[in-house]
């Protein structure tokens, strides 16, 4: 197992602080960006690309923002490939190439320290250990799937034992023992939590509607969903699934939690319920997201549109601060996430690269 | 910031008020444009359809096709003319729907209009039919009997796009068959065809039921389901997912014309680089690369350079840089959405992670120019397979050892591929077109005309009023069979 150096140590604290101040996490910022630049020979290429060197950053907002892409073109490591490490891979499934992104973890403390401290407050919100049911795979089924080993944390660290459960594996999802976990969370009048693909939750929706039933689980209950429908279930807007959920399941909209995570990160974003959306998203006192134009890596001017860039300390074998592909827009306490940025097709005659891509993947 | 509200569309004997419209807002800068479109019920579109029918087989079919050709004359004729309201109106708002610089849609629109005055439309038939008149009526021909073409009742136009005025080539090769026509507007220009409906009817009142356009939202609903299962034919332009579900709209017998989104490049030869030369043809490839932000279908992507020219495939990619460069400054790229700067970003750190990821071993791939500026050059020195920028002037050149590499990189994407500009040695052009033809680009012009295509151009490959039309043969045998039966038979 991999040593936990000096570096991490000192992450770990800082995670498990109650809160930062600016100055605190430029702090953290800065020496991991250090590190990053000296030990990770292409992230430095890219920052010398970019005009900067080690002395030029003073700010999170200074560091180079690694575009999403990269993680699939290169290495983005600092330690050395060795036998223990945990690879997560991108779905790849979003604009159909073959090429999967990869993130490396050399060991998982941060990763998980991060998910935990923030899942107990955002989504557990005071709560011990819960019943849960999980909709995905379990980490066993999909070794390279960070939600699989996020969903599996939050089921052993956060689930009543015994009574928590993953419905999904590589061949379907368990629909009967799911509709026997569910009566028996309704027998019981203790809150269940199910967590799962967004498109697993299409599934059951559309599966209750086939069979004209419905479920009301007790007061407390909560659903958690993440990452979108991929082409993997029937596409439906935001409103009408937070809808249609809440319907199915007897869970209110307010106890809707959206998580947003990807893998290229160490540290999700959670909102507060769904009863409106785009419903605000926010992270942990580690992790800090900017708006830019992606051309110049500017920030916005306040209150536009732009392409969201996260520096997430808890990144720190990879590259803190990564460029999305995902449209925000600034809101109280957080942002909003207004989707991915698609839409360059259709105006022209011209072939636009996602046409082509689909068109060549086909 | 100023509003102006335009109500868009034309619906000949549709009562305003008993419309659905709904508005499309744009702005640019501190104007704001709503653009109010019609939505047809079913039974609307019936009528409107069954208008359209009527009108043009009363008062176009019965036209001779050089009196059509007169009237589009003399609408061209209006819309040249930069005093005309209908010109004027076109310039002052079809910047702000498509967000091109003003003076780049106006030279665009001149350039365009000018291939469309009678003498280019007479030649525009001919390419097309060897005897013109067979559109008005019967005529001989060489095996014995008699043949005229007839337009279709109803031709139906899906426009898709926000290039300026596109709707005018398919309205016009309706027109010269003789077909009643029915647009849809392109909700990212919904202005030019509506407007030019109107002119015609303002040129020659007769004709003014013969056309209609409407609008709708997406793939659309019951109205457009409607006036689908009316048309003889369809015309449509679009992605081919959008225009696959258009034809699994359509009743079988109904003929299908698709134009799908194509992917346009260049190659020039080493023949073309030297030191006066190179320059010349730099600055044509940007003019090609800047004409509506590369969103034409003929627009390129890839520029393919032969070594082996007094100046290198390199420098000449410099010299593509700063052609685009002083041409931002005449005509401004139109203000990108953040979707549009993501795609633009996404193509543009591509170039520099496989140059990041190359630099070890040999050569690396290189964007020239700053990342922020409104233009991109990518060079390559390693082969590259054909496959489309981000746009917005967006380009990549690749240096390559001979013409003839560049046909295996081109010739996977037959189904995208239109036009070819080439700058080569007269032996060179025609060989190398032979090439490029056989694996599926349909028209090769010189660098500097690939975005203005000429008159009488032959759209993807395909004959453009031929197309249209159905032949009506007299056999032989019928004249022959007629002649006991005249009057004056002994």
């Amino acid at each position: 197992m991999h040593k936990v150096t000096p570096l991490v140590a000192d992450l770990l604290e800082f995670i498990a602080m109650d809160g930062c101040t600016d100055e605190q996490f430029d702090e953290m910022a800065l020496r991991l960006f250090a590190h990053q630049f000296a030990a990770n020979q292409p992230f430095q290429s890219f920052c010398r690309l970019r005009g900067v060197n080690a002395r030029s950053v003073k700010s999170w907002a200074d560091i180079p923002a690694v575009p999403i892409d990269a993680f699939k073109a290169l290495p983005l490591r600092c330690e050395p490939p060795a036998a223990g490490d945990r690879i997560f891979m991108t779905s790849g499934t979003t604009r159909g190439g073959s090429t999967r992104g990869q993130h490396f973890h050399p060991l998982l403390d941060v990763y998980d320290l991060s998910m935990t401290r923030n899942f107990a407050q955002r989504f557990m919100r005071g709560a011990n250990r819960m019943p849960m049911g999980i909709l995905f795979p379990d980490e066993v089924a999909m070794p390279n799937s960070s939600l699989a080993h996020y969903l599996d944390l939050a089921k052993s660290a956060f689930g009543a034992s015994g009574a928590s459960q993953t419905f999904v594996t590589p061949q379907g999802m368990d629909l009967d023992g799911l509709w026997a976990a569910l009566e028996a969370a309704e027998r019981s009048g203790e809150p269940y939590a199910l967590l799962g693909a967004s498109f697993s939750f299409v599934h059951v929706i559309d599966a209750l509607r086939q069979q004209g039933r419905a479920f009301k689980l007790p007061p407390g209950s909560r659903i958690l969903d993440t990452g979108g429908y991929k082409g993997q279930s029937r596409e439906l807007p935001l409103d009408a699934f937070y809808t249609e959920l809440s319907q199915a399941l007897g869970v209110q909209r307010t106890h809707c939690i959206n998580m947003y995570g990807m893998t290229e990160l160490s540290t999700q974003f959670y909102d507060d319920g769904n009863a409106q959306v785009p419903s605000v998203k926010s992270g942990p006192h580690w992790i800090r997201s900017r708006l830019v134009d992606p051309v110049t890596g500017r920030t916005v001017p306040a209150g536009e549109r732009g392409i969201l860039v996260h520096c997430d300390l808890a990144n720190f074998n990879s590259v803190t601060t990564i460029l999305t592909e995902d449209v925000g827009l600034d809101a109280e306490g957080g942002f909003l996430l207004l989707g991915r940025a698609e839409g360059v097709e259709a105006k022209g005659c011209s072939l636009a690269v996602e046409e082509f891509v689909r068109a060549t993947a086909a | 910031m100023t509003t102006a509200r335009i109500r868009a569309g034309y619906l000949p004997g549709l009562d305003a008020a008993e419309v659905d419209w709904q508005v499309l807002p744009f702005a640019q800068g501190d104007q704001a444009l709503e653009v109010e479109v019609p939505v047809l019920s079913a039974a609307q579109m019936d009528a409107l359809a069954a208008r359209v029918r009527q009108a043009s087989a009363l008062h176009l079919k019965t036209m001779a096709v050089s009196e059509i050709i007169a009237v589009i004359d003399q609408a061209i004729a209006r819309l040249l003319d930069r005093s005309d309201p209908y010109r004027q109106q076109a310039e002052a708002y079809l910047p702000v729907v498509s967000g091109y610089d003003r003076d780049m849609v106006r030279l665009g629109l001149t350039g365009f209009f000018k291939t469309f005055r009678a003498a280019q439309l007479h030649r525009f038939v001919a390419e097309d039919f060897a005897n013109p008149k067979v559109l008005d009526g019967f005529q001989p021909t060489p095996k014995g009997g008699a043949v005229r073409a007839f337009g279709p009742d109803l031709l139906v136009h899906n426009w898709a796009g926000n290039v300026p005025a596109l709707a005018l080539w398919s309205m016009v090769c309706g027109l010269l068959v003789k077909a009643g026509n029915i647009g849809k507007l392109p909700s990212a220009e919904p202005l030019f065809a509506g407007w030019f409906a109107r002119l015609l009817a303002e040129v020659h009142p007769p004709i003014a039921d013969c056309f209609a356009v409407v609008w709708w939202r997406g793939a659309g609903d019951d109205g457009a389901s409607a006036l689908y299962a009316q048309a003889d034919a369809v015309l449509a332009y679009g992605g081919n997912e959008a225009l696959d579900a258009i034809r699994r709209r359509l009743p079988v017998t109904t003929r299908f014309l698709p134009h799908g989104h194509k992917l346009g490049f260049g190659v020039i030869s080493a023949t073309a680089l030297d030191t006066l030369k190179a320059p010349a043809i730099a600055r044509l490839a940007a003019w090609d690369v800047m004409r509506y932000d590369q969103q034409g279908c003929y627009s390129p992507h890839v520029f393919y350079v032969q070594r082996g020219g007094a100046v290198s495939p390199r420098a000449f990619a410099g010299y593509l840089a700063g052609e685009l460069a002083n041409l931002h400054q005449r005509f401004p790229r139109r203000p990108l959405e953040v979707e549009d700067l993501a795609a633009v970003a996404r193509w543009q750190q591509g170039v520099e992670w496989q140059a990041l990821s190359a630099s070890a071993e040999g050569p690396a791939d290189q964007l020239i120019g700053a990342s922020s500026a409104a233009w991109s050059v990518a060079y390559s020195d390693t082969l590259q397979p054909l496959a489309p920028t981000a746009m917005q002037r967006t380009i990549q050149v690749v240096g390559v050892d001979a013409l003839d590499d560049v046909v295996p990189l081109v010739a996977p994407h037959s189904r995208f591929l239109q036009t070819a500009g080439i700058a080569a040695a007269p032996a060179e052009l025609f060989r190398l077109a032979g090439l490029l033809g056989a694996v599926g680009v349909t028209r090769i012009s010189a660098i500097g005309s690939m975005s203005a295509p000429e008159a009488g151009w032959h759209h993807d490959g395909r004959f453009n009023l031929l197309d249209l039309v159905r032949m009506t043969e007299i056999e032989q045998s019928a004249e022959l069979a007629a002649e006991p039966l005249a009057p004056y038979a002994d």
